[in-house]
C-alpha cells in the first residue's frame, strides 16, 4: 500500500508576541485506508495540523506529500483544486449555512468539484441517508440539534466523495448511540478505501481507530493503542 | 484537475446570498432606485418637455417665412422691393412657394358692395380690406378655393378686373356662389367675383379670410395699393432658417436691411434650451444619488463579506478558488444594482408618464434609456462590489474559517 500522506519535518509558527510554535518538526505517514486518530490537550496544535493536512494552511518548514505530490510548492489554485477534489472536512464548529436548508448545505460539498451538476441533489440525499438524516433534509440547520448538525456536516463532506476525510471532533456533540452510528459509518468509509484522520478527545473514537498519535505542545508522538 | 463553478451555480449562490437578508437587500437597493429613478425621470421629462415645446412649432409652422416690407420713405422714391424680385426669391433652393401682396392700410378700407341684392334689409356696404396679390397666393398662404377659381398670371398680366373673396368677406357681402358671375364694387369700381376662398391655413394670414383679393396689377391701377408690402414664403422642411437669412438680399439687393423677416424659431435650439434648463440640476442630483447608492452597495457588501467570513472559509475548504469567491460577491452586488436599476427605471418612467398625463403631454420615452437604466444600475453594483469582492477573495482559508472578529 502506498502512503497517502507523508509529512517530513513540518513546522508551523504563528507570528505573535511571543511567537506561538504550534507544530514542531512533525513527521507522519498515513496509508490509504488508514484510520488515524489525533489526541492531545487543548491548544496543543491538533487543528493546526489538520489545517496543514487539509491544504488550508501552508507549513513554514518541512515537506508534505499528498498522494505522492509535493504540496508545499503548489500555488493557491492548485492546492484549492486538490483540496476540493480529494479532501473532505468535518469542522469543529460545523460551518453550516444558516439560511440554506439541509439538502442545500450538503449540496455545497460538490459545488466546486468537477462532479456532474446533474444528480447533485440525489447525491446529497444519498449522503444524508448515510448519516441517517433523510427525515431532516428540508430543515434549516438552526432547527437541528447539535448532533444532527454534526451529521449534516459529515454528509456534506461525504457528498464531495473525498479520498481523505479530516474530522475535528466529529462526535463532540453526539450521545453514545449517535457516536456509535458515526463510528460505524467511518468503518464503512474505511472499507471503501477512504483515509480517515480524526481529532478527538473521546476514548471510544480513538479506540476504534487503527492508529493513534498524540500532540503535545506541537510535538507529535506515536501512541500504542 | 481544477476547481470549477458552473455559471448557473454561481448565480444561484449569489441570489441565495442576496435573499438571505431581504430587508437589508431592499434598503441597499433603495439608493440605486433613487439614483436611477431620478436620472430616468430627468432625462425622460426633459425629452418630453422638449418635444412638447417643439411640438407647438410643428412641421408646418417650421416651413413658413414671412417678410414685411415697409413703404418707401417718400412718395417719389422707388419701391424697396420690386414685384419682379419675387421670382428671384422663388428660385432659391428650398423655397416651395412665394407670393406677395400689397393691401389697403388698416383704417382706410374702401367700401365694398355686392350686386346680388336679395335681402333689401341687408346693409350691403362694407368696409373690407383689399389685397392686391400675385397669382401664387393660394399655395403660399396655405389656402384653396371653395368655389370657382383663383386668378392666374394671365389675369395679372391683362390687369383684369377680377376678384376672389375671403370666406368671411363673401359671407358679409352675401356672395355664396360664383357661377352667376356676381360683381363687387370696390370704392365704386366693379370687379367680377371669380372665386371664394376656403379656410386659410397659414396662421399669420387669417385676415385674408376677410379680404377682397384682386390681381396686384389691377389693385395698383384702380385702388393705388402700391408696391409689395408682404411676402409669404413656404420652404422645404428645415430650410426655413436658411431662407429667412437669404430672403432680404434676394428681395432687395440694394437695401436688404429694409426687409423685416419673420421666421419660425429653430425647434432644435428650443429643445436643447429646455433640456439644459430643466435637466442640469436634476441630472446632477441623480448622479449624486447614484453615487450614494453605489457607496451603499459597497458598504453593505463589505459588511456582508465580513459577516460571512466563515462561509468564505468553508467555500474555500470545499474547493472554491479566490476567483469563485470574488465572482460570487461581484454577482451579488451586480444583481442588487440591477434590481435597483429595474425598479428605478420603472419608477422613473411611471413618473414621466404621470406628469405627462397630468399636463396632457405626449410622453417621450427613449427605448435606449429604458434599456440602459437597469444596465447602468448593474454597472454601479459591479463597480461597488469590486472592492468587497477583492477583500473576500484575499482571505486566507484558515483565517476565514475562524470567522469574523
Ligand atoms: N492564527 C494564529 N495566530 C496565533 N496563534 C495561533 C493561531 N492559530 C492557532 N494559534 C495557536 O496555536 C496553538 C494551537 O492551536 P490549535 O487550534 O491547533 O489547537 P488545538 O489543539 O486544535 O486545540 P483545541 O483542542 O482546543 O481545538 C494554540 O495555542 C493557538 O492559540
Ligand atoms: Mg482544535
Amino acid at each position: 500500500m502506498t502512503d497517502v500522506i507523508t509529512l517530513t519535518g513540518i513546522g508551523r509558527t504563528f507570528a505573535a508576541d511571543p511567537p506561538v510554535i504550534a507544530l514542531e518538526s512533525v513527521d507522519l505517514s498515513v496509508r490509504r485506508g488508514d484510520y488515524l486518530s489525533i489526541v492531545g490537550p487543548s491548544g496543543s496544535g491538533k487543528s493546526t495540523l489538520l489545517n496543514v493536512l487539509g491544504l488550508l494552511d501552508v507549513p513554514d518548514t518541512g515537506r508534505y506529500e499528498l498522494e505522492g505530490e509535493e504540496t508545499t510548492v503548489l500555488g493557491d489554485a492548485a492546492r484549492t483544486a486538490l483540496r476540493g477534489a480529494r479532501i473532505g472536512f468535518v469542522f469543529q464548529s460545523f460551518h453550516l449555512l444558516a439560511h440554506r436548508d439541509v439538502t442545500e448545505n450538503v449540496m455545497l460539498g460538490g459545488l466546486y468539484t468537477s462532479a456532474a451538476r446533474k444528480g447533485r441533489r440525489e447525491r446529497a440525499h444519498a449522503a444524508l441517508e448515510r448519516v441517517g438524516l433523510s427525515h431532516r433534509r428540508d430543515f434549516r440547520p438552526t432547527h437541528l440539534s447539535g448532533g444532527e448538525r454534526q451529521r449534516v456536516a459529515i454528509a456534506r463532506a461525504l457528498a464531495g466523495n473525498p479520498a481523505l476525510l479530516l474530522c475535528d471532533e466529529p462526535t463532540g456533540n453526539l450521545d453514545s448511540a449517535n457516536t456509535a452510528a458515526v463510528l460505524d459509518l467511518f468503518d464503512e468509509l474505511r472499507a471503501d478505501g477512504t483515509t480517515l484522520i480524526v481529532i478527538t478527545h473521546d476514548e471510544t473514537v480513538s479506540g476504534r481507530a487503527g492508529r493513534r498519535v498524540r500532540i503535545t505542545d506541537g510535538y507529535l508522538t506515536q501512541e500504542p493503542l | 484537475m481544477r476547481s470549477r463553478l458552473d455559471i448557473r451555480d454561481l448565480f444561484a449562490e449569489a441570489v441565495a446570498g442576496i435573499g438571505t437578508r431581504p430587508a437589508r437587500t431592499a434598503l441597499t437597493v433603495l439608493g440605486t432606485v433613487l439614483g436611477i429613478g431620478t436620472l430616468v425621470t430627468t432625462l425622460g421629462f426633459s425629452a418630453t418637455a422638449g418635444n412638447q415645446i417643439a411640438g407647438r412649432f410643428d412641421a408646418v409652422t417650421a416651413t413658413e417665412v414671412t417678410a414685411d416690407i415697409p413703404p418707401p420713405a417718400g412718395p417719389d422714391l422707388p419701391p424697396r422691393v420690386e414685384w419682379g424680385a419675387l421670382t428671384d426669391l422663388a428660385r432659391l433652393n428650398g423655397v416651395t412657394a412665394v407670393a406677395g401682396y400689397a393691401r389697403t392700410q388698416p383704417g382706410q378700407e374702401p367700401s365694398v358692395r355686392a350686386n346680388t341684392v336679395r335681402d333689401p334689409e341687408r346693409v350691403l356696404d362694407r368696409a373690407l380690406p383689399v389685397v392686391g396679390a400675385t397669382a401664387s397666393l393660394l399655395g403660399a398662404a396655405r389656402t384653396g378655393v371653395a368655389h370657382g377659381r383663383f386668378f392666374d398670371a394671365g389675369h395679372v398680366d391683362r390687369r383684369d378686373r377680377v376678384a376672389v373673396l375671403g370666406p368671411q368677406a363673401a359671407e358679409q357681402l352675401g356672395v355664396t356662389r360664383v357661377d352667376n358671375q356676381p360683381a363687387v364694387f370696390v370704392a365704386g369700381k366693379p370687379f367680377t367675383v371669380i372665386g371664394i376662398l376656403g379656410g386659410v391655413g397659414r396662421a399669420n394670414q387669417q385676415e385674408l379670410a376677410n379680404a377682397v383679393i384682386v390681381p396686384w396689377t389691377t389693385g395698383d391701377d384702380t385702388l393705388h395699393l402700391g408696391p409689395v408690402g408682404t411676402v409669404l414664403v413656404t420652404t422645404a422642411l428645415g430650410a426655413a432658417p436658411l431662407i429667412a437669412r437669404q430672403a432680404p438680399l434676394a428681395l432687395s439687393p440694394n437695401d436688404p436691411a429694409a426687409v423685416q423677416v419673420v421666421a419660425p424659431p429653430d425647434p432644435a435650439a428650443l429643445r436643447t434650451g429646455v433640456a439644459d434648463d430643466v435637466s442640469g440640476l436634476l441630472l446632477v442630483l441623480g448622479l449624486v444619488s447614484l453615487t450614494v447608492g453605489a457607496l451603499g452597495i459597497a458598504n453593505v457588501t463589505l459588511v456582508t463579506v465580513m459577516e460571512r467570513t466563515a462561509e468564505i472559509g468553508l467555500r474555500r475548504a470545499l474547493g472554491a478558488r479566490r476567483r469563485h469567491i470574488a465572482a460570487q460577491f461581484l454577482v451579488e452586488a451586480t444583481v442588487v444594482g440591477l434590481l435597483g436599476g429595474i425598479v428605478g427605471a420603472s419608477a422613473g418612467i411611471l413618473t414621466v408618464v404621470m406628469i405627462s398625463v397630468a399636463r396632457e403631454w405626449t410622453p417621450v420615452l427613449d427605448g435606449r434609456l429604458a434599456a440602459g437604466a437597469p444596465l447602468a444600475g448593474a454597472v454601479v453594483g459591479l463597480v461597488a462590489g469590486l472592492y468587497p469582492a477583492l477583500r473576500a477573495a484575499a482571505m486566507q482559508p484558515v483565517d476565514a474559517l475562524r470567522g469574523p472578529g
